[in-house]
């Protein structure tokens, strides 16, 4: 489709040298890493605000009644702090916030903005340079804003880059998600699964620190991963579906590879998008096939939305980091929730529990409404 | 024929007026254009004008480049769409808390339109438009910041050109926006636009899979 095939002269070299993430598991990048290698889903009955007329009552939530721009705040500080960015680093860096919007907005007659103040309460509390914009690109808006990133980085026009996404379950999403009739009735998610009755919503905000490598080693900052590749591509297919053969996927996992000049023998996680719901956990699967071809039944893949849920707009970001960790850790999260397989799903599907592997390459994949897709493709450091 | 003229962008927020070279603009479109102008409704999306602004400013716009649509394929396939918004679609918002907060079951076509991606994804199927679809919130000069963002698709050749379209929707109706077609400067100039801008779109909401 695309003909735009991209310059790739050299392979990128972007490091990722900050981290910082919270989830339903925990604040933290060692609760979320426990919690995808364990497999243990952190769905509960939602006690953050009524479900009684909804259909279902399940989603992953943090304890309490967080905020999101303490939480957000809170991730952006631990991911300077793990990359050594001292305040004239933070004050140089440039931020790209991916957020869902706001309830409290919906809610102010004077409100400009369906984010209300939480670019100003961010900037505020982190004392980084308001941004130029907020990404709003649904489930790939935090994918988007690595892209971009990594594009400001390459072209060397930038130093610095936080990416920062966050969402947390609120009863207007709620209710429109359950509405939708997306929210899987059972209480679980099963990603690939036969029997999957489709997502689950999930607290997440995290937090990624991306610079050129020469920069990173200047300041002498470790390098947690390598950020290789990426693409996106769009399905023009529906308003909402996912196109069925996976076409739109595929050509944006194929721009990530040959960004990074990787072949898909070399991928070894794959981080699905995985969201559980019935055609499009099929349309991804034929995205992988077409992708990868014969190295799709060798490739393991798991999506970790059946443990940490869907966090919309953060989702994209809280799932890269799981695939920096699982590069790291040498372990390959769990795809919980199956059931029996699928034959439209035919994937090497990481099952039961982590799987012990040292792969060089992870993909992270994320699919969104309007057939907006994005690959990035993560290396070991 | 429009001619197209030449972009020079203030790559808003990336800090560097550096930008990919020989992109145009070939085709522009306001709304309205006229105070009598009333948007065509889309079938499927409800409550709110946001969805069918940007859809009338993707008509106005691209009818006036390609003719009706789809696009040419040949550079339909090639084209992204960057779909920005100060306000975002604050009425959506407004109904689903509405609801929620006079506890009534949130209206199911609200979940479709509930993000931005949803007329994006619309205009995308209806056009023929397979480049990456991006929405954003921008914090200062919308349409400066829109372009920028194209600007960085086009850099990173996730896309030859953007159909960049700015809508603002109040929460009572009201509605402004621009749309402009970025492109290549050798890409053909716009055909004479005579075409009807705005006709009875079919509905890609029936296309199931």
């Amino acid at each position: 489709m695309c003909s735009a095939e991209p310059d790739y002269r050299e392979p990128p070299k972007i490091a990722i040298t900050g981290l910082g993430v919270t989830s339903a598991f925990g604040r933290g990048i060692q609760p979320l890493l426990d919690g995808v290698l364990s497999g243990r889903p952190a769905f509960g009955r939602v006690a953050r605000f009524d479900t009684d007329r909804c259909r279902v009552a399940v989603a992953a939530e943090m304890p309490g009644d967080p905020v999101l721009a303490v939480e957000l705040a809170a991730v952006i500080d631990d991911a300077c702090d793990t990359a050594g960015l001292d305040p004239d680093d933070r004050a140089a860096a440039v931020l790209l916030p991916a957020l869902h919007s706001d309830p409290a907005a919906a809610r102010d007659a004077t409100a400009r903005s369906v984010n209300g103040d939480a670019v100003a309460e961010l900037t505020a509390r982190t004392g980084l340079a308001p941004p130029a914009r907020v990404y709003a690109t649904a489930c790939v808006a935090a994918s988007t804003a690595i892209a971009d990133a990594a594009t400001m980085i390459r072209s060397g026009r930038v130093g610095q880059v936080i990416v920062a996404a966050g969402f947390l379950v609120d009863a207007d999403t709620f209710g429109v998600f359950d509405a939708g009739r997306t929210l899987a009735r059972d209480g679980q998610v099963r990603p690939f699964s036969a029997g999957r009755q489709g997502l689950l919503l999930g607290d997440g905000a995290a937090a990624v620190v991306l610079e050129p490598a020469a920069a990173a080693q200047r300041r002498g900052a470790a390098v947690l991963g390598w950020l290789a590749g990426w693409g996106r591509a769009g399905d023009a297919y529906h308003v909402c579906q996912p196109r069925p053969d996976g076409a739109g996927l595929a050509r944006a996992i194929h721009a990530a590879l040959s960004r990074a000049r990787v072949d898909p023998a070399d991928i070894g996680y794959v981080n699905a998008n995985g969201s559980g719901t019935g055609f499009a956990d099929a349309s991804e699967a034929a995205a992988l096939h077409l992708a990868l071809g014969s190295y799709t039944s060798t490739t393991p893949v798991s999506s970790t939305k059946s443990v940490h849920g869907h966090a919309l707009e953060a989702s994209a970001l809280i799932e890269l980091v799981v695939t920096v960790l699982a590069l790291r850790a040498g372990a390959l999260p769990v795809n919980a929730g199956f059931l029996a397989p699928d034959p439209a799903c035919d994937l090497d599907l990481v099952l039961g529990a982590a799987r012990e592997a040292r792969p060089r390459y992870g993909l992270s994949l994320n699919s969104a409404f309007g057939g907006a897709n994005t690959a990035i493709l993560l290396a070991a450091a | 024929m429009t001619t197209p003229t030449a972009v020079h962008s203030a790559n808003a927020g990336t800090g560097s007026s550096a930008g990919p070279d020989g992109l145009a603009v070939l085709a522009r479109a306001r709304w309205p254009a006229d105070c009598r102008d009333k948007l065509p409704a889309i079938a499927g999306f409800v409550t709110s004008s946001f969805s069918p602004l940007a859809a009338a400013l993707a008509d106005l716009c691209l009818s006036s480049y390609f003719g009706p649509p789809p696009a040419d394929p040949a550079r339909g396939d090639q084209i992204a769409i960057v779909l920005a918004s100060t306000t975002g679609d604050i009425a959506t918002a407004a109904a689903i808390a509405s609801a929620v907060d006079e506890g009534r079951r949130v209206p199911p076509l609200l979940f479709f339109q509930s993000n931005h991606n949803a007329v994006a994804g619309y205009i995308a199927a209806r056009w023929g438009l397979a480049g990456p679809v991006v929405c954003t919130i921008p914090v200062g000069d919308a349409l400066a910041d829109a372009i920028s963002s194209a600007e960085l698709l086009i850099e990173d050749a996730a896309a030859l050109a953007a159909l960049v379209i700015v809508a603002e929707a109040g929460r009572s109706g009201e509605t402004e926006g621009t749309a402009v077609l970025l492109g290549p400067e050798s890409w053909p100039p716009a055909i004479d636009a005579s075409v009807p801008a705005i006709a009875a779109p079919a509905n890609p909401g029936d296309r199931s899979p």
